[in-house]
């Protein structure tokens, strides 16, 4: 099903040719802009819950926002307000950090589609490990540059949705960048790196301090000279360093999760069914022959095999080469 | 090699062996490890560390032996396949436009969109050997339009047809505007019928 509310970005009429193309650049696409993130705060919000925003800020200049002041928001109470600043600043990705004694330097993070909320979920900061960008001595990064990302741990590949596999796809959402079908290889410049401790099972899911955490952290990629034609890869720290508990999480609604995940037609050539090509670059096709008769096959003439003289026409062998119809053939 | 030199540095490790193999979805520069995360309590960061420059290694290693590397003079450039990680999209699939009236028409005729330069506001005049424009200021739809002098055709039908209080004084304007008017109301209509699907 589609949704029968119509965005103002459908029903509104620009007036001015500038007013038309900024419209046009926020107009549903078959093949998306990069999402833009907001990164905003609450009214109680900790240093250290503020530095952790402005280091993944400075992680993703391009294509965010940053606000400043204050918002009274409390996303898992009442959305709106994010909903809000997403359409006004068509950002799809909010970055929420808050403070309370309940929840102490806390991330959230929220996704949107079609400027209503998708989903979100809590980072819950460890203060203790945290380390800011600035900690870090030695080179930075450019703005802009897109990071190779590693997932790592078994909490990641749970076949169920998750708060871990939700935090997967956010911070993918996150660090993606642009997409582009050629990269230079000297933009292969940093690694983010996201390991999650293994999930112990006998945990008590109310204590905080027994969740498994998430390790977020971020390495430049120094190739040294291996000898062999692949180089060998040595990291540096770069920060941030970041650990979280994941906390509360609003899950998307089904049709709205089905309707964000469908794919725009495109052009290119899908792939045809039964048609391989094998090493050799010979195209090798599966056809189906329908089943042969072997009571009509003619095998070797001899006296004894005439079928006047064949007392047992329901022969054993026969109905077990008839079981495999398909064969490979080359076309 | 006979030509090495005696102290050859040994060679240095570059593959990856996990007992679960890594994957990849290299159109997002994302590697997938998936296996058990074994962390030293005594020394955190490094058994991180560890685990992060294997992952680096074996996802840089897929890159550059996956993906077509191409020389340029901007640099060495590694293309890169399309994402294949489900991620929700920030805003709905376009619905299709549906067709014009006129779309309809043309596919059915065989009729080609017009090119750009036949899009061009300017054309050349074989008569006077200059460029000039189509439309707008001292555009060549208008020639002829404020000439001192016009002949009038009484027996034509249509100065037979007149409407009262118009003369042949502004005819030209008079048709181009109406026809703009039409033009307008075909696309109004069009706009409707696609609301309506």
């Amino acid at each position: 099903m589609r949704p029968t509310d119509l965005s103002w970005h459908v029903n509104r009429k620009p007036k001015t040719a500038r007013s038309k193309r900024a419209l046009e650049k926020r107009a549903p696409k078959a093949v998306e802009n990069p999402k833009k993130a907001l990164f905003l705060r609450g009214t109680t919000c900790s240093q250290i819950a503020q530095d952790a925003l402005a280091d993944l800020f400075a992680m993703r200049q391009i294509h965010s926002k940053r606000f400043h002041k204050k918002n009274p928001i409390h996303p898992f109470e009442d959305a709106s307000s994010l909903a809000f600043f997403s359409e006004k600043n068509d950002c799809s990705l909010l970055l929420f950090a808050s403070s309370s004694k309940k929840r102490p330097h806390n991330i959230t993070f929220a996704r949107t589609f079609d400027y209503k909320m998708f989903d979100m979920l809590e980072f819950n900061l460890d203060p203790e490990t945290f380390r800011s960008i600035s900690q870090f001595k030695g080179k930075k990064v450019p703005v802009g540059t897109r990071p190779l990302m590693v997932f790592a741990g078994t909490a990641f590949e749970s076949p169920v949705p998750n708060t871990f596999t939700m935090a997967k796809s956010m911070l993918i959402d996150l660090f993606r960048g642009e997409t582009v079908d050629k990269i230079d290889v000297e933009g292969l410049q940093y690694v983010v790196v996201v390991s999650a401790d293994e999930p112990t099972g006998a945990t008590n899911e109310d204590d905080p301090s027994m969740k498994p955490t998430l390790h977020l952290r971020v390495y430049l990629i120094r190739t040294a000279r291996s000898g062999q034609k692949l180089p060998r890869v040595e990291l540096e720290e770069h920060g941030p360093r970041m650990d979280f508990r994941l906390g509360r999480m609003l899950e998307p609604e089904p049709a709205m999760e089905k309707e964000a995940l469908r794919k725009a037609k495109t052009s290119e050539e899908r792939t045809k069914k039964n048609i391989s090509t094998d090493i050799m670059g010979d195209k090798l096709g599966r056809i189906h022959t329908g089943k042969i008769d072997l009571k009509d096959l003619q095998t070797r003439k001899m006296k004894g095999l005439k079928r006047s003289r064949d007392q047992h026409p329901e022969n054993d062998l026969d109905a077990e080469f008839e079981a495999a119809p398909k064969q490979k053939r080359k076309i | 090699m006979s030509t090495a030199a005696p102290t050859k540095a040994p060679k240095l490790p570059v593959t990856v062996e996990k007992p679960t193999p890594y994957y990849f979805d290299l159109g997002l520069l994302l590697a997938n490890d998936p296996n058990p995360l074994a962390l030293d309590p005594s020394n955190r960061e490094a058994s991180l560390a560890a685990v992060a420059r294997d992952g680096a290694q074996s996802l840089i290693n897929q890159l550059l032996t996956v993906c077509p590397i191409s020389s340029t003079p901007a640099g060495v450039l590694l293309s890169l396949p399309s994402a294949q990680t489900p991620l929700p999209r920030e805003k709905p699939v376009p619905a299709p436009k549906s067709e014009s009236k006129w779309s309809a028409f043309a596919k059915r005729r065989g009729i080609a969109p017009k090119t750009r330069e036949q899009r061009r506001n300017i054309q050349f005049n074989e008569a006077t050997g200059e460029h000039e424009r189509r439309w707008g200021y001292k555009g060549a739809n208008k020639a002829g339009q404020d000439d001192a002098i016009i002949e009038v055709k009484h027996e034509s039908a249509k100065e037979k047809n007149r409407k009262e209080g118009t003369s042949i004084r502004g005819d030209k304007r008079r048709e181009i505007r109406e026809r703009v008017k039409r033009n307008d109301r075909r696309e109004r209509r069009n706009q409707r019928n696609n609301e309506k699907r």
